[in-house]
């Protein structure tokens, strides 16, 4: 461990150029410890560092094991933080499991060819499902339930499975998996903030479930962290504390419109069956029952301290949406 | 291994099977003591709690949340909103003191400081006891116990209603949810009958039915908790079930419908309460302070536990319904 420590480190990270990789990238770049970034996205880039090599590869392309494979081993990676993962839904679900579910497997297929021990992999807490028998907190001891008929969860879900298999097959193989749960702040944009970004919400009428809200500040940081202090294992990534979707709505002076869970249900399986509308009516469970996170073992075991809890982290987010529809920011 | 266990723990579990003490102690009748609001008041508060419920206090609120201040609703992790439940708690208090006219038993058998968990026999189609237990503790109690109940997790199927339970203090029965609550401080209640104490028919009150599968007594064990049986007489007659529909209840995510003499026929009227007597009675304490955690293990020693606190409010009952 001491050797890896002093050696400086070499990452590879997938979806280099989303949401997360964007704003971690300037960051690992000013850190000594590391002396080479590989940033694989099928996105060109958007700025340039000094640590920075770009690949353009697919992770959808049939011949994608071979070409990952001579490049980890070209570059030497020894990290791999795999963060290419849709935040939002999209209706092209075939391509999607390509890119997610089967891409996880032959990333880690090209990760035992080249003997990468470490790995890193970015998810969400929506893979353990909303239910109504859900406990208020789930750990993450608690099984991923996932959301049947939701392919934006189901295939991060199979991501999941496959990387802990891999992982049982190779015993000196060290893998973390960061799950965050909904990603708030001024530039968040995933399937949470483009609902709160309207100015009227349909909800479930009669259902008021509690959310939690991580802010993006506080993800990146994690990610930081994980990879500066060599984290292992699975954790919850949620800020403290728990609101009201009803509250939300106040806080935003969003008007919700609420509409009984049958219709509702139906006009959307209706949208989603003619393309309208990028989440099937499996997604409604998630503003229907609580899916909430632990995130007592974020603060006691890998010793992070969310800097926003979800209150704030929610204002935050809706204060920007705010100044943008004035015309302050962009 | 395993014959071992059993012969060690014989004699102790003949020890525990059978009732514990505590009963008895001076009946409080509490149908005199003056209400702390008044009947406009109460009527207020009770349509407030009804439009905030229904409109998931979207509208109601939003005139008095400002521009740059915003009044901020104190909603904990659990979902328990303490405005909420102030706006209910005058329509409880009218119930508790006045229409059920409630006399307790045995209160000082609830000590001042500590933990606990309230164990308590379950009744009436649409129950009440939970609530009804939580005014006692919190109104007559002189620490002023703020307990949560747990409830049955089919209610968070059916829409307002989950909703409204988690405002007044109900959080969903799972082991996690216990334990939080009672690593933070909170007391809790708890209801082993569950749905089979609720359908119950009219015909079978007061007799308790199953009884968990020791839940309670495992929950207790592992945090070295002590439980506080409780008998709660009066919640089977304010929703009497006459019989149950199980073939249209699935589509309201319901386990069957309850009939009662007014319940559904008069609609939403139907859902007020039959005004009976009610009883609380609470016992001594049991404690598992000399319990290892690993015993929660002990499937045998658990279910005597269990049956014995069974028992012990099966008991109870017994003697209230003999007094009333």
């Amino acid at each position: 461990m001491r050797v890896l420590r002093k050696k400086k480190r070499k990452i590879a990270i997938t979806g280099a150029f989303g949401f997360i990789g964007s704003r971690l990238i300037p960051l690992l770049d000013s850190d000594d410890r590391y002396s080479k970034i590989v940033g694989i996205d099928i996105k060109s880039p958007p700025f340039t560092t000094k640590k920075l090599t770009y690949y353009n590869i697919d992770l959808t392309s049939p011949s994608v094991e071979g070409e990952l494979s001579k490049i980890l081993s070209k570059e030497k990676v020894d990290t791999v933080l795999h963060l290419a993962f849709l935040s939002n839904p999209i209706s092209n679900i075939e391509w999607v499991h390509e890119l997610e579910s089967v891409g996880t497997y032959k990333l880690l297929n090209a990760c035992s060819i080249v003997g990468i021990k470490r790995f890193l992999m970015w998810s969400t807490t929506m893979v353990y499902g909303a239910y109504p028998n859900n406990p208020n907190y789930l750990t993450e001891q608690h099984k991923k339930r996932g959301c049947p008929g939701f392919a934006f969860v189901q295939d991060k879900l199979e991501a999941e499975k496959s990387l802990l298999e891999f992982a049982a097959r190779n015993p000196d193989f060290k893998y973390t998996i960061l799950r965050t749960s909904t990603i708030v702040g001024p530039t968040a944009d995933n399937i949470f903030t483009s609902i709160f970004l309207r100015g009227y919400v349909p909800v479930v009428m009669g259902y008021d479930p509690l959310m939690q809200f991580i802010h993006e500040v506080d993800v990146i940081d994690v990610f930081k962290l994980a990879l500066d202090k060599d984290i292992e294992g699975e954790y919850n990534i949620a800020a403290d504390g728990v609101l009201p979707i009803s509250e939300i709505m106040r806080i935003g002076n969003i008007v919700p419109i609420p509409i009984p869970y049958f219709i509702l249900k139906n006009t959307v399986s209706f949208l989603w069956n003619g393309q309208l509308i990028r989440f099937p009516s499996d997604f409604l469970n998630y503003i229907r029952y609580v899916w909430n996170v632990d995130n007592e073992k974020l603060r006691n075991q890998m010793g992070f301290i969310p800097k926003y809890d979800s209150l704030e982290a929610i204002k935050n987010f809706l204060g920007t949406r705010r100044l943008r529809k004035i015309g302050f920011a962009n | 291994m395993e014959e071992n266990l059993k012969t060690k723990d014989e004699g102790f579990i003949n020890e525990i099977i059978g009732t514990i003490g505590g009963l008895g102690g001076e009946i409080r009748d509490t149908s005199k003591r003056l209400l702390k609001s008044g009947p406009k008041e109460i009527i207020s508060g009770l349509l407030k709690a009804t439009r905030d419920i229904i409109t998931l206090d979207y509208f109601s609120r939003r005139e008095q949340s400002g521009e740059i201040e915003i009044e901020q609703v104190k909603i904990d992790e659990f979902g328990f909103d303490t405005k909420f439940f102030d706006m209910m708690r005058g329509f409880y208090e009218f119930l508790y003191y006045k229409y059920f006219k409630t006399s307790i038993r045995g209160l000082n058998n609830v000590p001042m400081k500590g933990n606990y968990i309230f164990v308590s026999n379950h009744g009436g189609a649409f129950p009440l006891d939970g609530i009804m237990l939580k005014i006692t503790l919190l109104n007559e109690h002189p620490a002023k116990r703020d307990i949560r109940f747990l409830i049955e997790d089919y209610i968070y199927h059916l829409p307002f209603a989950g909703v409204f339970m988690n405002r007044v203090g109900g959080v969903r029965a799972c082991r996690e949810n216990a334990e939080r609550l009672l690593k933070k401080g909170i007391d809790i209640a708890v209801f082993p009958e569950g749905v089979q104490g609720i359908s119950k028919l009219y015909r079978d009150r007061y007799k308790i039915q199953r009884f968990g599968r020791g839940g309670v007594i495992r929950l207790a064990i592992k945090n070295k908790t002590p439980v506080i049986p409780v008998a709660i007489v009066g919640a089977e007659e304010t929703y009497p079930v006459l019989f149950k529909i199980k073939r249209f209840a699935n589509i309201f995510g319901l386990p069957y419908i309850p009939v009662t003499y007014t319940f559904p026929a008069l609609g939403p009227l139907g859902l007020l309460p039959m005004p009976s007597r009610w009883m609380i009675q609470f016992g001594e304490p049991m404690r598992f302070d000399k319990l290892k955690p690993e015993d929660a293990e002990n499937s045998a020693l658990v279910s005597s536990y269990n049956e014995s606190l069974r028992n012990t409010i099966q008991v109870m009952i017994n003697e209230l319904l003999s007094l009333r």
